[in-house]
């Protein structure tokens, strides 16, 4: 596993892509989230009851940026598409668990959608932490898969 | 010819990047949004009877719009409220003031007139306050007509009259008044949103539940 992740990371590119997808991630989950302010002034604020959720923010992102990092490289490597769509997968329900329901975007969504968007909504809310774990999940057997196949596939082309 | 499953992979990082960039965008224009009001407007909604915690002559008045189904709402009351209580309210240097905007459930709806309602017992801070504190997920019925009822025994209200209050649904028209003046004079689109005014005319506002910090750098601002 080691030896995978340094053929993959021993290219500098591969280490700037996983940066970079971990902040796009990283910094609208966590304005959406209600932890990261840019108005009237930056501030950054955790409270003790938002803790896990923002620890599960941190993982997702770094779990995302990995696994689609990974699935670049093992795309360019054996042209086979399957697991980076499963990473995004992961990656979308996560994602879609980070709106407070009194947030601009579910405010959005019950205005538009009614009851039916207030369900919603108050599901996604609710739910937050299991949904985010289930996309741990995901994202963690992609990588995991990805890992075995790089392997796999390392081995053949030595 | 292109891999339908490489098209797909694309696509599907297409509508990843967008569903991002547009929540975002969504959530940052939110700040472009929220409207000034003028002070005859403040006025307006001094007049209509809003319950002020704090003195009449402070030199600054916090509005906080708000649902009492809110998560964030029940954040910033547990964690950044009882500080400005005691370090701008109490000492007289500023009061606040709620501005119902119950969007979540119809529940939301129904907490926000029972605290009117307990308001004509001469407790609408307090039970404000018991709202807050017994806050649960959203429309799962922590707020419903009888548990309503049992926050205003609770408080040691006469029930009676509560409950009369409630179903004649004396306060509709009230809480209805408040959410227009939330989302149109204010331009509010989520809770809990701040709009901090003095008397020299200043306004500036808050979107989510910030910190004390926050609220302590604009109040000093202010004063």
């Amino acid at each position: 596993m080691n030896n995978i992740l340094g053929i993959i990371y021993s290219n500098p590119s591969y280490i700037l892509i996983t940066i970079g997808i971990f902040f796009l991630l990283f910094i609208p989950l966590i304005t959406i989230s209600e932890f990261l302010f840019f108005e009237p002034f930056v501030v950054f604020s955790i409270y003790p009851e938002t803790m896990l959720s923002f620890s599960l923010i941190v993982t997702l992102s770094f779990f995302s940026a990995f696994a689609i990092s990974m699935n670049i490289y093992r795309v360019k490597l054996i042209k086979e598409t399957r697991k980076i769509g499963s990473s995004i997968i992961g990656t979308l329900i996560g994602v879609s668990a980070g709106a407070c329901s009194c947030g601009p975007i579910a405010f959005s969504i019950i205005t538009t959608f009614g009851t039916a968007g207030s369900i919603a909504s108050s599901f996604l809310t609710i739910y937050e932490i299991p949904i985010r774990l289930i996309s741990l999940g995901i994202l963690g057997f992609v990588i995991f898969v990805t890992i075995k196949s790089l392997s796999r596939e390392c081995k053949i082309k030595s | 010819m292109a891999n339908p499953k490489k098209i797909a992979v694309v696509i599907v990082a297409v509508i990843l990047v967008a569903a991002v960039t547009i929540s975002f965008s969504s959530y940052m224009s939110e700040f472009n949004n929220v409207q000034n009001p003028s002070q005859d407007e403040f006025e307006t909604i001094s007049l209509k009877g809003v319950p002020i915690l704090g003195s009449t002559t402070a030199s600054v008045t916090i509005v906080e719009i708000g649902d009492y189904q809110c998560p964030a709402c029940k954040l910033w009351f547990d964690n950044t409220r009882q500080d400005i209580i005691e370090n701008y309210i109490d000492t007289g240097k500023a009061n606040l003031v709620f501005i119902d905007m119950p969007f979540i459930g119809t529940d939301s709806v129904s907490a926000a007139e029972a605290t009117y309602c307990a308001n004509d017992q001469g407790m609408y801070w307090d039970y404000h306050v018991k709202l807050y504190q017994f806050q649960q997920h959203e429309n799962d019925g922590w707020a419903n007509p009888d548990r309503l009822t049992a926050i205003a025994f609770d408080l040691g209200l006469d029930t009676e009259k509560f409950n009369e209050c409630m179903s004649l649904k004396k306060y509709f028209s009230q809480i209805n008044f408040n959410k227009q003046k939330a989302s149109t004079d204010f331009g509010a689109k989520s809770t809990p949103t701040f709009v901090i005014i003095n008397t020299s005319g200043n306004i500036d506002h808050l979107v989510g539940p910030h910190p004390y910090s926050t609220f302590e750098k604009l109040l000093d601002s202010m004063l």
